[in-house]
């Protein structure tokens, strides 16, 4: 490597700082630091004339590395590192450091202890720079299609929005239709209008206009070029890298040839196996042969084959016209190449016959919502008329139960946030068309959050809709009339009611899934503890995961209504156009790099790493080695502080690199105070740092900070490395525990610690003189406390004693 | 609670100490949904007993009402409730636990202290009289075995039992 020719460029914010700091004398320090060849002072050198005398530097080709004391934190060193790449130098060669509010402002009032502590801050920075690397930018190739999982509302607006930019998206359900749970659901609120509704391909033919919403069967969209539709199908087996997955799909028989059915109906008409419709609730029989629903997508007949005879019986074969029908259909396997996957395998009723108190399968005239939906539905099983199943005559007197299921600490603690408004919705639906109804609504809390949501709960009100506050302990059955009794308590008038009824209706949870849990092995995502797919971060990344290139939407991270749904269905179609517009992933190469030489035989890495970024490679018949995928590797370091060999490092910090920094950082001390090292990680700890600062919050100029891109990247022997060099103690300043940003690091560093503190007593160092702290950017005041009760902490103990001492 | 009544500021106060009490532990989970007031044999005969309304009264911090009073004591211990509370409240065994805190403070209605002391008479809850026992025989049942009374008196002796049960006898 060339010699490190250091530029150092000092700004001291028009004065602002040079009152509490003696420029002078950095100036004339760093001067005489070996490897620095230019030192220059200006108010800022973060823009304008300032900023142009770096690049000049740069270019005249005196330096190559830069050293920037700035007073602005972040934003600043944005903006030179991308004037340095224009100058022609590698990024990653520059080092900027905030002399205002890491210094200068929480050490105002002891300015020659401030100086003092500049002076170390600005080694720190030239001795790390003098070791940083050239890192490069690596290009991936990103195939411009897409995998969409679930044909619910989510998948299907999702499919719609990728293929409209031109992607190639392969939308996979495993029913024999599309339209997942909302298909089944017939009406939706807010608008009280069809569930199969949606947004129509902007590409589409011209009868539709770019504003118009339409039917799935009439939209036209599955006719757009790029959007490939299976259904009966299910993921089996997903490898690959984002930008570049293969993916295998499952796809069974559905025996009736998609491109000749003719949708005449003569097959269902000779079909004599007759089954209850699941579909429909039960209320009505299908055939072997059928479809949900005539609206459906696609449009085509489909073989039950778990109760079709087949060749005993080929009635339908035999009457088909367009000779559809093929038997002998086999399942078969295809495999796809997508650049990215979106997971919209949406939620489902949770099963009510767990709560034997509520007789669900046992007694015909309780139901769900969701089956009451169907008889809702014009289309559906009763035409619209609302019916006790077990005699077919109309249900006059109707209660609903709510959180059946959930806020049920027994089943699904949490509240499943639709329920509340699918039931005044069919409340209102039903009392609108037959305004004699009697319908009672036993809830524990109404929860009608959502515009327009509340006007459906006072319109119920109004249209007599009764509201007992009470979740009823049973449902009983007069075995004599067969009604139905629902024990109840009113709470608000501490009365106790045995409520009569024709058809109760239960309100269940909304649960993952099925096959949620399968899909997550597959994926190699994670679940929440509620069995719904996790995302990376609830309130900025709601449709990301931890996996780049893997998107999530709609009900599979939590339930949703339809709303809600189609945002986040949109959201994630940007995200994943963004990964592949260009047809590359472009990403740095500031990853982990092992040293095959050292590596061996253990698999704490591959384990450890958050992004399953690291394989294991076989060398010779037994033995194996790490490696890093530098598309996957996300450059925390977490693999660095698991690793017992030392044999993996980050090429953007590496141990020389923090070692350097760490001793320059205590070799200045210019302070009564016992020195204390703040090891912060770069996304929570160093910008708490930067609050206090900015804050002006004070703290002793004693507490020098070294940031580290995540607390995960330590390991035990640095602590001791920090003694050595000069520490009388040392914190670690990490995320607050569930909020890590590289999910493990901070538990990690805090087992660490613990470890270490085990170790020091073993060496006769106090192990109070290490102490790990949490903390989240809008904490300064935390970090000013904890350095200050540091300090104070190192001063009762005294001076550090080493054995020793080399 | 009294309309107007003001809040009471040792209202933390008693949840905290039903809390830190054995059975008491899951009080605060109960969001007054009901289920066990209409799960409750005692609650469909009589107004004097409410498990959801003594939760709610212990939450709200009303001590003085829910020691004093006779509601706790008319908990049957069928556990209906507990086994059917959405909320994992041991509703049965928060009853136990307030009846605890209740005994220390003094209350137990005359029917549980004669209880009291005939366990630490006796050993037994029902003093068997003799004409009782010459029936079991003809019962087929054994002869009543003795009961232990040293190794139990000594446990009460620990709990402080013995000490407050004289307390109370004491007391007119």
């Amino acid at each position: 490597m060339e010699e490190a020719k250091v530029g150092v460029f000092l700004s001291d914010c028009g004065n602002k700082i040079s009152e509490i700091l003696d420029f002078n004398a950095l100036a004339n320090y760093v001067k005489n630091v070996s490897g620095v060849v230019v030192v220059k002072r200006n108010s800022e050198f973060w823009r304008g004339e300032g900023l142009q005398t770096i690049v000049d530097t740069v270019k005249s080709g005196k330096i190559n590395r830069v050293v920037v004391a700035e007073c602005l934190p972040k934003l600043s060193e944005v903006k030179i590192v991308q004037a340095v790449e224009k100058a022609g130098l590698n990024p990653y060669l520059v080092e900027v450091i905030d002399l205002k509010d890491h210094c200068a402002w929480p050490h105002r009032k002891t300015p020659s202890e401030a100086t003092e502590k500049a002076k170390a801050m600005l080694l720190a920075a030239i001795e790390r720079a003098k070791l940083l690397e050239p890192i490069e930018k690596l290009e991936f190739p990103a195939v411009k299609s897409a995998l969409i999982i679930g044909g619910g509302i989510a998948g299907i607006q999702t499919a719609v929005d990728l293929a409209d930019l031109s992607f190639k998206v392969n939308l996979v359900e495993k029913a024999p239709f599309l339209g997942g749970l909302a298909a089944r659901a017939g009406r939706f609120f807010p608008t009280d209008d069809c569930a199969i509704c949606i947004q129509s391909p902007t590409s589409d033919v011209k009868t539709i206009t770019h504003t118009s919403r339409k039917c799935v069967y009439r939209s036209g969209f599955s006719e757009i070029p790029d959007l490939n539709i299976l259904t009966n199908s299910k993921v089996v087996a997903v490898e690959g890298v984002p930008g570049n997955y293969k993916v295998t799909i499952e796809k069974k028989p559905r025996y009736v040839n998609e491109l000749k059915c003719v949708r005449c109906d003569l097959c269902t008409a000779v079909c004599p196996v007759k089954v209850p419709d699941e579909y429909n609730a039960k209320l009505k029989t299908r055939k072997a042969i059928y479809m949900n629903v005539p609206n459906v997508h696609p449009p085509v007949y489909v073989i039950d084959e778990s109760v079709c005879r087949f060749h005993d019986c080929a009635k339908c074969v035999e009457v088909c016209p367009t000779d559809a029908i093929e038997l002998d259909q086999k399942s078969e396997r295809i495999t796809l190449n997508v650049g990215s996957i979106i997971v919209a395998t949406g939620f489902q009723e949770f099963d009510s016959n767990v709560i034997k108190e509520y007789h669900y399968g046992d007694y015909p005239d309780v139901i769900t919502n969701l089956e009451l939906a169907r008889m809702v539905d014009g289309f559906g099983p009763t035409g619209g008329v609302i019916v006790r199943p077990s005699n077919r005559k109309p249900a006059k007197k109707i209660v609903m139960i709510q959180c059946v299921g959930s806020r049920d600490r027994r089943y699904n603690a949490y509240c499943s946030s639709i329920c509340c408004m699918v039931s005044l919705k069919h409340a209102a639906l039903i009392k609108s068309a037959y305004p004699g109804a009697d319908i009672t609504i036993c809830y524990i809390d109404i929860r009608t959050t959502g515009r327009e949501h509340e006007d459906y709960y006072e319109r119920a009100r109004e249209m007599g809709v009764k509201f007992v506050k009470g979740r009823p302990t049973e449902i009983s059955r007069d075995p004599e009339t067969g009604k139905l009794i629902v024990d109840v308590e009113d709470a608000l008038l501490k009365r106790f009611l045995e409520l009569e009824a024709d058809l109760v209706v239960l309100a269940p949870a909304m649960v993952p899934a099925e096959g949620t849990k399968e899909l997550a092995e597959i994926l190699g995502l994670e679940l929440d503890k509620d069995g719904f797919f996790k995302e990376y971060n609830a309130k900025l990344r709601p449709t990301e995961t931890r996996l780049r290139g893997i998107y999530l939407c709609g009900g599979a991270t939590f339930p949703k209504d339809a709303p809600t749904t189609s945002l986040h269905a949109h959201s994630a179609a940007i995200k994943a156009a963004k990964l592949l517009t260009t047809g590359k992933i472009v990403k740095d190469q500031r990853t982990a790099v092992v040293n095959e030489e050292y590596c061996g035989d253990c698999e704490f890495c591959p384990v450890t790493c958050p992004y399953g970024a690291i394989s294991l490679v076989p060398t010779t018949e037994e033995h194996f080695v790490a490696r890093v995928s530098d598309l996957l590797c996300e450059g925390c370091g977490v693999c660095v502080g698991t690793c017992p060999l030392n044999a993996i490092e980050l090429r953007h910090s590496r141990p020389n690199q923090m070692l350097a920094q760490m001793k320059a950082l205590m070799s200045v001390n210019g302070t009564p105070k016992p020195l204390v090292l703040a090891i912060c990680c770069s996304e929570c700890g160093h910008t708490a740092v930067d609050s206090s600062g900015m804050a002006m919050m004070q703290y002793p100029a004693n507490v020098r900070v070294m940031k580290v891109p995540c607390t995960g990247i330590l390991q035990v022997h640095q602590f001791l490395e920090a003694f050595r060099a000069g520490a009388q103690g040392v914190m670690v300043v990490g995320c607050k525990s569930d909020g890590c940003h590289y999910e493990v690091g901070v538990e990690k560093a805090e087992k660490k610690v613990q470890l270490a503190r085990v170790l020091l007593k073993e060496y006769g160092i106090e192990p109070e003189r290490l102490a790990m702290f949490n903390m989240v950017f809008i904490e300064g005041d935390k970090f000013a406390e904890a350095a200050q009760m540091m300090t104070e902490r190192l001063e009762k103990l005294g001076p550090l004693q080493l054995m020793g001492g080399s | 609670m009294k309309p107007g009544k003001p809040e009471k500021t040792t209202s933390l106060a008693f949840s905290n100490l039903v809390v830190s009490r054995l059975g008491g532990e899951t009080i605060t989970l109960c969001y007054q949904c009901g289920t066990c007031a209409s799960s409750c044999p005692v609650a469909k005969i009589t107004e004097r007993f409410n498990p959801r309304e003594v939760i709610k009264l212990s939450l709200l911090g009303e001590k003085d009402e829910v020691i004093s009073g006779d509601a706790i004591w008319l908990c049957c211990s069928c556990y209906n409730c507990q086994e059917r509370c959405p909320q994992k409240v041991e509703i049965g065994d928060v009853i136990y636990a307030l009846r605890n805190i209740a005994f220390k403070e003094g209350y137990i209605p005359d029917v549980y202290s004669k209880f009291a002391s005939a366990i630490l008479n006796d050993g037994r809850i029902v003093q068997v009289s003799k004409f009782v026992e010459n029936k079991r025989p003809a019962l087929g049942l054994p002869p009543l075995q003795p009961t232990g009374i040293d190794a139990l008196r000594k446990i009460l002796s620990a709990t402080g039992f013995d000490k407050l049960q004289k307390k109370k006898e004491e007391t007119p």
